[in-house]
């Protein structure tokens, strides 16, 4: 990753942070007030960036660097926000701490207050629970969807709290800022508004609880390439009923005419209804994202997968003949879950620069070090990891404990809570 | 991440309560000197002066009546006048970019002081 993208992030974050509190840096206050001023600003600056890093635009994450790394940074972002508007208000009132103790009560309290100091305290309370369900798992992902939403509710009743304390000058344009970036979320995202139109063209099951479907474009299709993923949405069909909702997926293939096939395995209530696919059902597709191969170099190269996780090398694979000597481990549980097992073997005849080995692991953690090659064999390899985030964690310690650098391990997680 | 959510929401919490108690726990001294020696106006009395003419806040515990200096307010009237009838504290300590009035405006203010807030019972 190039140092431009690298550090976009952060610098959007600090300029976010920064510009606001220069603004309201405090003059001739005491300590604490100082830093419950300092907290509240800088808290609203990392909100906004959130905001941002939160859009799922094609252009946008090339340049930011990856979705993925965009909703991590969108995590750290939010979190930090919320701790700095925690300790806003209790600095405010400890500015009046211990001298005047009734001051300070009056000071946090919301019962002696009017609207000002109410929105802020709905605010608080509206991320407090929304950052709650954003921890809870359990909650399906139709549900705690749009539950989220309600953090992004939190922000702009934040921005009204100041607007009712009679700061407008600079909170105006972020209030506006604020609320363009949720609008184009959910209008343009979550509705679907930026996604292409295509069709399921076939759908064939390709290992237990896995289904690989064909997708055809009705209009201009994405640009896309091997190693990327779509957010896909899939809708109904003759007798099949899509939930709707966009979810990642990585794809196994690309045709030349803008065909994508996708790999979707079943993991929560949404791709366990679309293991039922059928050709004909409606599809919105936004993207393409990530790049976890596109910047390959010519060094030698060590892919592992695990599960469905060998989708983005698949594509790989059917793109064409490689041009770095490549070792494919590819992990399973059993041989029902082998997807392309036999597709992979025979690339692996033709292809001279391919080595596959394939691994039943059972039902047990495998051991990594034993199935991994040892430190001498991987000098100057490029690693290559996807799958679940369990797996990439091990594979990691493992190549690391194998001397090999972190700039030379790269994986995607497509953890998208 | 989900740990320090916890314990910063659980630390926020106790801390609020902390200043609560805080100022349960005041001496009878603290509370009651003033009690005896200034009048004091409950929120609602507070309230029904809340016009251009007839403008009383509360800021930091007392009472001012500030319809004779409305006029000479710097701001626009539309953002002091909302406060007319109301406590006014947090309004009063965040100015302009969160800033609080200089020691001029905390000596002005002093000569319209005409009681205490009686606290509101939790």
């Amino acid at each position: 990753m190039s140092i431009l993208r690298l550090i976009s992030i952060p610098l959007l974050i600090l300029a976010a942070t920064a510009g606001p509190v220069y603004w309201a840096l405090p003059e001739g206050l005491g300590l604490a007030r100082s830093l419950g001023i300092v907290a509240g600003w800088a808290g609203c600056g990392l909100l906004l960036a959130s905001l941002l890093l939160m859009l799922r635009e094609a252009r946008l994450a090339q340049g930011l660097g990856g979705l993925e790394r965009m909703y991590r940074w969108h995590h750290w972002a939010g979190m930090a926000a919320y701790v700095l508007l925690l300790a806003h208000p209790l600095l405010l009132a400890a500015d009046a701490w211990p001298d005047k103790r009734l001051l300070a009560w009056q000071t946090l309290s919301p019962f002696n207050q009017g609207w000002p100091v109410w929105l802020g305290w709905l605010a608080l309370l509206l991320l407090m629970l929304g950052l709650a369900v954003t921890f809870e798992r359990r909650i399906p992902y139709r549900i705690w969807r749009w539950l989220h939403v309600g953090l992004g509710l939190g922000v702009l009743l934040g921005l009204l709290h100041l607007v009712m304390l009679g700061i407008e000058q600079p909170v105006w344009p972020i209030l506006g800022l604020a609320a363009f970036f949720l609008g184009w979320r959910i209008v343009r995202e979550d509705f679907g508004l930026a996604a292409r139109p295509y069709i399921v063209q076939a759908a064939r099951p390709v290992a237990e609880d896995m289904v690989e479907i064909s997708l055809k474009p009705l209009g201009e299709a994405i640009a896309i390439t091997p190693g990327q993923f779509v957010l896909v949405a899939f809708f109904s069909g003759p007798t099949f009923r899509g939930c709707g909702e966009f979810h990642p997926f990585t794809a196994s293939a690309l045709g030349a005419h803008g065909e994508i096939r996708l790999g979707v395995k079943a993991l929560g209530d949404c791709t366990r209804k679309i293991q039922s696919i059928e050709p004909g059902v409606m599809a919105r597709v936004q993207g393409a994202f990530g790049n976890f191969m596109t910047e390959r170099a010519g060094a030698p190269q060590l892919w592992v997968a695990g599960g469905i996780g060998i989708t983005p090398f698949l594509a790989q694979l059917r793109a064409g003949p490689l041009t770095q000597q490549t070792l494919l481990l590819y992990l399973y549980r059993a041989e029902a879950d082998a997807a392309f097992l036999q597709e992979l073997q025979a690339l692996a005849v033709h292809d001279p620069k391919l080595s596959l080995r394939a691994v039943a692991t059972g039902q047990t953690v495998p051991d990594l070090n034993t199935l991994l090659p040892v430190a001498g064999d991987l000098a100057q390899h490029d690693c290559y990891l996807c799958g679940p985030p369990g797996m990439v964690a091990g594979l990691r310690k493992a190549l690391n404990e194998r001397g090999i650098a972190p700039r030379h391990i790269h994986f995607e997680n497509f953890e998208f809570r | 991440m989900r740990r320090l959510y916890l314990v910063a929401t659980v630390l926020f919490w106790l801390l609020v309560a902390a200043f609560w108690a805080g100022s349960r726990g005041l001496p009878p001294a603290e509370e009651s000197v003033a009690v005896v020696t200034e009048k004091s106006f409950s929120a609602g009395e507070l309230a029904s002066h809340a016009t251009p003419e007839n403008c009383w806040m509360a800021i930091h515990g007392s009472v001012y009546d500030l319809s004779a200096y409305l006029p000479e307010h710097p701001s626009r009237p539309e953002v002091i006048l909302p406060w007319c009838g109301k406590e006014a504290t947090e309004a009063y300590n965040t100015k302009t970019k969160g800033r609080a009035h200089k020691p001029y405006a905390d000596d002005l203010l002093a000569q319209y002081r005409i009681g205490k807030l009686t606290p509101a019972q939790p």
